[in-house]
């Protein structure tokens, strides 16, 4: 039995995520967030989808409720401390994951995807991101690949 | 509280959903066709066809990918879409992968503002203050009432698929903003209710843009050019085509009726 669990969620449905392909064995736990549901008012189409994209994540483990309780629940049930999981940039992830560790006292990992165009968090920072043309010059070349015919 | 996980079949998962989510239920019932799930994705993204998708991605039946709600949720990647983007297209695929960038650079926007998501970023450009747009959107608008033979058949759709065509939503967050002078989180929160794409970073900062709250400019649009991307479709049964028709004009009209105080309409 693995010492971790994942912490599935509704930014990464990917079977193959970054923390689902780090521990493929794994038990692997998504939470509905009431919070979110009732928040957003979200329609029961958009739970389908995001249902049945779960269900195409083998042995997920599917709850509701208040995100960090049900995690903190799961982890005590299988006896373990440290979560992984795929990176969000939604505030709703860092609130949950900060309860994680204060208030649950659990290790939480946090695993990055590979970045579009290879742009990631530190150049990020730095970039203007005033008006998407001055995020976009900068890159351009480089998401599209036309330097490729240099090498 | 823990939910099953297996079933036999999609039916099955749907009216155990309807019963474990009864309130999102009622609050909507419909259930899209799209299909959530990696295997879906893929196929989606095996349909991609980058050179069409430049010349034909505006016109509601142009080669657009469908692949927003596997992205939304990351059950694509959109690096890995970028990717296949280019191995398929090349340099053809430049419009893809640079509307793939806008979607990357709202994301790296929500980073950094998380829900400041949900303020105007700048004012609005169209000489209106903010307090001179309602708060909320009117229920004909929701249900899909007001007569406009587009605007209630985009309602509709919304509802019924989770999904609109992005000249669509265009449009129809033009038409809520600037001819009916609503604020723009009324609308988005509508879409969010609804879209299975909807995430608050591509969808709230799209609405901004229109707006004019993170542009430099209000985005509207007239009949001839919502007629010509739809086919004449909408118009051609709508009983305001002959009169009545808000979106009718030039755009030198149509500022001028929208934004009379904006200073370069004066």
């Amino acid at each position: 039995m693995s010492k971790v669990m994942v912490w599935v969620h509704g930014d990464s449905l990917r079977p193959g995520s970054a923390a689902l392909a780090k521990h493929p064995e794994a038990r692997r736990v998504f939470v509905f967030d009431d919070r979110v549901i009732e928040g957003y008012r979200l329609s029961l189409k958009r739970i389908v989808f995001i249902y049945e994209s779960l269900l195409e994540i083998e042995g997920i483990e599917i709850r509701r409720g208040d995100v960090a309780a049900e995690l903190a629940e799961a982890a005590r049930e299988s006896g373990v401390t440290r979560i992984v999981t795929t990176e969000s940039v939604a505030p709703g992830f860092a609130r949950i994951s900060e309860r994680l560790r204060r208030d649950y006292r659990l290790e939480l990992e946090v695993l990055t995807e590979e970045p579009f165009a290879g742009i990631g968090k530190a150049e990020s920072e730095r970039m203007d991101l005033k008006r998407f043309s001055r995020f976009w010059q900068p890159i351009k070349s480089r998401a599209l690949n036309l330097n490729r015919s240099l090498w | 509280m823990k939910l099953k996980a297996e079933f036999r079949d999609r039916d099955e998962m749907i009216i155990y959903l309807r019963e474990v989510f009864a309130e999102a239920a009622a609050r909507s019932p419909e259930v899209a066709e799209t299909r959530g799930g990696r295997c879906a994705a893929e196929a989606a993204l095996e349909r991609i066809r980058p050179e069409r998708y430049a010349s034909s991605r505006n016109y509601l039946k142009g080669a657009v990918t469908r692949l927003a709600a596997y992205l939304r949720h990351g059950v694509l990647s959109l690096e890995e879409v970028r990717l296949e983007a280019l191995r398929r297209g090349g340099p053809k695929a430049e419009k893809l992968v640079t509307e793939l960038a806008w979607r990357d650079y709202w994301q790296r926007v929500y980073r950094r503002i998380g829900a400041g998501i949900w303020k105007d970023r700048e004012s609005y450009k169209t000489g209106w203050r903010t307090s001179d747009y309602a708060t909320e959107l009117p229920t004909e608008v929701i249900e899909g009432q007001t007569g406009l033979a587009c605007m209630d058949a985009f309602a509709a759709e919304l509802r019924r698929t989770g999904y609109l065509h992005n000249h669509s939503r265009m449009w129809m967050a033009a038409w809520i903003v600037h001819f009916l002078r609503v604020r723009w989180q009324a609308g988005a929160a509508w879409f969010l209710e609804h879209l299975l794409d909807g995430d608050p970073a591509s969808n709230n900062l799209s609405w901004q843009w229109v707006a004019s709250t993170f542009s430099t400019k209000p985005y509207y649009f007239n009949r001839d050019n919502l007629e010509q991307f739809t086919d004449g479709l909408y118009c051609r049964q709508c009983r305001h085509y002959r009169s009545g028709c808000p979106f009718e004009g030039t755009y030198e009209d149509l500022q001028a009726r929208l934004f009379p105080r904006m200073p370069e309409a004066r």
